[in-house]
């Protein structure tokens, strides 16, 4: 009996000096560090400054100013440092980042490497936001079983971050006022208490949220309502629908309280549809926001099935939450006799006869129709149907169409009848529905200033009666391609709003009808769309004939109206040529359009975009080129450029008809002759004759050209003839410089070249000088004579050119000398250089041929030229 | 001159004075019955609530005294005739409307310990899953509530007193008991405190059409001196089964 407690005692020593030993260590540890940072493990609030202090203890060694801080890894920098003495340096930091952060108080003097380690610490930083104020808070209770569930739950809406760090606990407070409190923590934003023994019902309570973590605490809204506000009950049960026969248009409801009056009292709401609809009708909750049990739907559809749903909440304004709806109850009004019948015509129009056909709406599935009962009846009394009584139409239950054709007669322009129709079931025949249908230019006037709008997704018309006629009702008729439809509206309707399924973008033909007492008016149509849109395809634009070389004229065919999805304001004609693109807005009714200003032989894309109020759409694309010219354009500048070419033909013919002399003179200018000339210097002891060249014996003879400075390209017999050359004297050379230009003047012929050059240039512009020097040593290629016989010159200061055959009549020896041309074998400054082109032009036209004397001698005739260059020289004179 | 000047000055001041306090003396009696109004109107819905939780209490006592009937067997009707003599008095007592109110709390605290008593026997009786037990639990808390609205009607019509606090000591309870006497006693415990609720609940009537309005003239309901109620805590959490 006593080794347990020995052993327990035991037990509890050891414990007790274990502990000791860690609080001795934990102090002796904490002895051996010199700095300590407080607060130690604070948790801060992000976006905040915190401020640490880091204190030197039992340690002389080192002083604040031998401390820094670093945050995590960084050195916090000294500007946020404050000495607070030798031993204690704050530091402010700002709180930035949900992340884990340490701080560290750390000695930057070297205090020996055993007491290194005792110069630091560090603390964690715990980051996170305050809590913010719980919102929206809701409490409930709902009904068990027979009474309130003693669970009450609570939600709300939490606002503000949190961090992983500093968590946001709740706590749910629910104060029984004076009885009881209670309260439940969680960190969601759902609670739920469960009171104690049962739910408090007709007590005040009072409920709160309360946010807190580390950095703070905060309260929601205090709600402070009695228990009753919170409670959603059951919906009702044995909810019952019953349909009494005498009453075909009413279904009684009853239900059964789902809780006891003494819980709380309830008020209720109804909603019915019929079977297989979920447009749900609602019964003004006026009517139902008692205390009651039952209730009568009235104005109901006869033998149409209804389902009926109930529900409940706590009679006060402002208390409790609806309940859910009950589980449905159907049941089907008892049948009724059928209504009037809703009677209506369709008339085609034709030439003076028109197909008219009487229609009636339904038969509605809840009228049980079996058929109807009509009899047509002019208004002379004649019986259209050939008898009294009226024919019975029998409804086909299969054909489920809007309406019934129950009719259909030929009635002239000029004609009227009128029908009677009835409509019968099991229970009874229904009341007599009548329609005359008046001659064309008798019928009464139509209503005036109809308007048709679409307004808040339905189709609104506005409309004056017409004038000093009583209208007993108002036909509203809407046709949109073969679909016809109807409604009636009272006679002193103003405004009316179709109540037909209409579809959008879809164009109906909306009419007025005035109705006097039963006699159908003129009507009053519009066009109108629900809703518009872009059209769903723009109308296919193509060319009308050909284009023209600055203007096209496109076509379109106008789109079908199923197409169209709206009014068309305008067609917007494009057109692009190149890179620029222009564009034409034509009206609505346009069918063309004519472009203008286009440039001649371009390709041009166009297209057509047609635009209603909600968008627009464009065509495909057609591709035309316009024509270079204009149609006759071309024949004009044919003929233009024809006569214009006569015409010169005929001042020149003229001209030289008139101007002949003129232009024999310019043409054919008299050549002066050259023995009236004056020379300016003869030498009167040299014999003027010159020798012909046949008698010289010079025909067949060729001349090469030699240069003065082309020494290498002489023989060496032909040295010796330098002197001559360097008196610029050549023998067999004919120089005849006519100016620079003459064609007739070759280079070669010139022989006042070489170092004259120059002067030559600039002489020669002004002055022609014809020279001939005449060398008596013969030919190139002989050797010279040693004496050489004294030259002669001639030169003639006379600016008139030579003509060949006045020059020279020996132009045999003209045309032997040909073979003297030789190849220029080098430029020529003095001639090359001005007369270049020439030069060319004789270089091509003169062939370097070399004719052998014998054929050369043998050509006597001149040569086709009558205008030779002096070759040979003057003639003697 | 200067006594006929002083005079007049003093008539001038007189007449706006003489407005300004008549406005005032009607703006002070229309603020107080205003504030009458508020507080009848305050009466009336305390008592009403008190009201509305009694009906619900009654209910609950009905329905409970049935259910127990239910869950002893055929002879519960045998059962519920005989009579106990442990039962606490139901009779509201006092001439004062605040005498009885005191007494309905009184009486009302009289059954906890009954209650617990009878919920421990049955506990023993019935299964655990039995309807009865839960409604003899909720039926605490209807209980507990109808004595708070009631102590707190009595604080709203003398704010200025202490809450009454139910007659301490031990509550009588029967001695160990054989089964027989043990359903004896929980259908005499359960009837009798239905009849106790349904006396409440004309009390209450009662004091509906007395109190509230007669408050206005003079206050019926205040204690004479030397009668001043017991006080109590304010929180009934020591309330017991």
């Amino acid at each position: 009996m006593y080794v347990v407690p020995q052993k327990m005692n035991c037990f509890l020593v050891l414990l007790i000096l274990l502990t000791l030993f860690l609080i001795a260590f934990s102090l002796s540890s904490e002895d051996d560090h010199h700095l300590v940072i407080v607060p130690q493990s604070p948790n801060l609030e992000i976006g905040t400054n915190f401020t640490a202090t880091c204190v030197i203890l039992n340690s002389t060694e080192v002083s604040a100013d031998d401390l820094y801080w670093k945050l995590s890894e960084n050195i916090v920098p000294k500007e946020q440092y404050t000495k607070i003495n030798k031993t204690a340096l704050n530091v402010t930091v700002l709180v930035t980042g949900e992340k884990l952060e340490w701080l560290y108080c750390l000695c930057k003097r070297d205090v020996g490497s055993l007491e290194k380690g005792t110069f630091i610490h560090g603390i964690a930083l715990k980051k996170g936001y305050r809590p913010g104020k719980p919102e929206n808070l809701s409490c409930m209770a709902v009904q068990e079983k027979h009474f309130i569930s003693n669970a009450f739950r609570c939600q709300w809406d939490a606002v503000g971050q949190q961090s992983r760090d500093v968590s946001t606990l709740y706590q749910l407070n629910v104060d029984v006022t004076k009885i009881r409190a209670y309260n439940v923590t969680t960190r969601e934003k759902h609670a739920q208490v469960d009171f104690v023994d049962s739910f408090p019902n007709h007590v005040i309570l009072e409920v709160w949220v309360e946010a807190h973590n580390k950095l703070g605490t905060i309260h929601s809204e205090h709600l402070y309502k009695y228990a009753d506000s919170f409670v959603k009950t059951n919906p009702p049960s044995n909810v019952q629908v019953t349909s009494e026969k005498s009453f075909t248009t009413s279904l009684l409801i009853n239900w059964t309280h789902p809780i006891a009056n003494v819980f709380l009292k309830l008020m209720y709401q109804i909603r019915y549809c019929q079977n297989g609809s979920q447009n749900w009708t609602y019964v003004p909750r006026d009517d139902t926001a008692r205390d009651i049990q039952s209730f009568r739907l009235q104005n109901l559809n006869p033998y149409t099935v209804y389902v009926v749903q109930v529900c409940c909440k706590n009679h006060k304004k402002g208390y409790g939450y609806w309940s859910d709806w009950s589980t449905n109850a159907t049941k089907r009004t008892p049948e009724d006799i059928p209504n009037k019948p809703d009677l209506w015509r369709i008339i085609a129009e034709g030439d003076g006869i028109n197909q008219v056909q009487f229609i009636c709406k339904g038969p509605l599935t809840n009228e049980r129709i079996t058929r109807f009962n009509i009899k047509v009846q002019d208004q002379r009394d004649k019986l259209k149907n050939g008898s009294l009584a009226p024919e019975s139409i029998p409804i086909n239950r299969s054909d489920s169409g809007p309406f019934t054709v129950l009719k259909q007669i030929r009635l002239a322009d000029r004609e009227s009848v009128k029908v009677f129709v009835t409509a019968v079931n099991s229970v009874g025949i229904s009341a007599e529905e009548s329609l005359v249908i008046t001659e064309k230019a008798c019928e009464p006037p139509p209503v005036r200033e109809l308007r048709v709008r679409p307004d808040g997704g339905r189709l609104r018309l506005d409309w004056k009666p017409p004038h000093g006629t009583a209208v007993s009702e108002y036909v509203v008729e809407w046709i949109s391609g073969d679909n016809t439809d109807w409604q009636r509206e009272s006679r002193g309707t103003r405004h009316a709003t179709i109540k037909g399924p209409l579809e959008k973008f879809v164009c109906y033909n909306v009419s007025v009808y005035p109705i006097y007492s039963g006699r159908v008016g003129k009507p009053a149509t519009r066009a109108a769309y629900l809703e518009q849109g872009a059209p769903l395809e723009a109308p296919d634009v193509r060319l009308k004939g050909k284009p023209g070389h600055n203007e096209a004229e496109l076509v379109w065919m106008e789109v079908p109206q199923t197409r169209l999805r709206g009014f068309i304001t305008n067609y917007t004609v494009f057109y692009k040529g190149g890179t620029e693109t222009r564009e034409i807005t034509v009206p609505a009714d346009s069918t063309s359009c004519t472009l203008k200003s286009l440039r001649r032989n371009t390709k041009y894309d166009t297209w057509i975009q047609a635009s209603t109020i909600n968008g627009s759409t464009n065509s495909s694309k057609h591709s035309f080129t316009t024509l270079i010219y204009a149609p006759g354009e071309m024949e004009g500048i044919v003929v233009g450029v024809s006569f214009g070419f006569l015409f010169l033909i005929i001042v020149t013919m003229l001209f030289c008809v008139y101007k002949k002399d003129v232009i024999k003179e310019n043409i054919w200018p008299r050549i002066p002759n050259p023995l009236e000339s004056t020379i300016g210097n003869w030498s009167p002891d040299y014999p003027l004759k010159v020798e012909t060249p046949k008698d010289n014996g010079l025909c067949g003879v060729s001349l090469l050209d030699v240069e003065v400075g082309d020494g290498k390209c002489m023989f060496e017999e032909d040295k010796a003839s330098l002197a001559l050359k360097k008196d610029k004297y050549l023998s067999e050379e004919h120089s005849s410089g006519i100016g620079g230009s003459s064609c007739m003047s070759s280079p070669r012929q010139s022989v006042s070249d070489s170092d004259e050059g120059g002067d030559m240039a600039d002489t020669t512009a002004s002055t022609v000088q014809y020279s001939s020097v005449v060398a008596s040593n013969g030919y190139k290629g002989q050797t010279p004579n040693t004496q050489p016989k004294q030259a002669v010159f001639s030169r003639s200061e006379s600016t008139q050119p030579l003509l060949d055959s006045e020059e020279n009549p020996d132009t045999l020896l003209q045309e032997c000398s040909r073979q003297s041309q030789r190849v220029p074998r080098g430029p020529r400054p003095t001639h090359t250089q001005r007369n270049g082109d020439i030069m060319e032009q004789q270089e091509e036209l003169e062939p370097l041929d070399f004719c052998s004397l014998e054929e050369d001698c043998e050509q006597v005739t001149p040569t086709d030229s009558s205008y030779m260059p002096q070759l040979v020289g003057y003639r003697p004179q | 001159m200067n006594g006929h000047v002083k005079s007049m000055r003093f008539q001038q001041f007189m007449e706006p004075a003489t407005t300004l306090l008549s406005l005032l003396l009607v703006m002070a009696v229309d603020s107080s019955r205003a504030a009458a109004a508020n507080r009848n109107q305050q009466c009336v819905n305390s008592l009403q609530r008190t009201l509305k939780l009694a009906r619900l209490v009654q209910k609950e006592s009905v329905d409970l005294i049935r259910t127990y009937k239910a869950s002893q067997g055929v002879k519960a009707e045998l059962l519920c005739e005989a009579s106990f003599k442990y039962i606490p008095n139901i009779n509201i007592s006092g001439l004062e409307s605040w005498e009885r109110l005191l007494s309905i709390y009184a009486h009302l605290w009289d059954f906890f310990p009954h209650f617990k008593r009878v919920y421990e026997q049955q506990v023993d009786l019935q299964p655990p899953a039995s309807p009865l037990l839960a409604e003899l639990s909720r039926s605490g808390g209807g209980r507990r509530n109808l004595a708070s609205l009631i102590s707190s009607f009595y604080q709203s019509l003398f704010p200025n007193l202490p809450v009454p606090e139910p007659a301490g000591g031990p509550t009588a309870l029967p001695s160990p008991q054989n089964v027989f006497h043990q359903k004896v006693y929980g259908c005499e415990v359960l009837r009798t405190y239905k009849d106790l609720v349904s006396n409440v609940c004309r009390e209450l009537k009662t004091l509906k059409s007395k109190v509230c309005q007669r408050r206005k003239r003079v206050n019926p309901l205040l204690p004479e001196a030397g009668r001043t109620p017991r006080v109590m805590n304010n929180r009934m959490t020591d309330f017991e089964r």
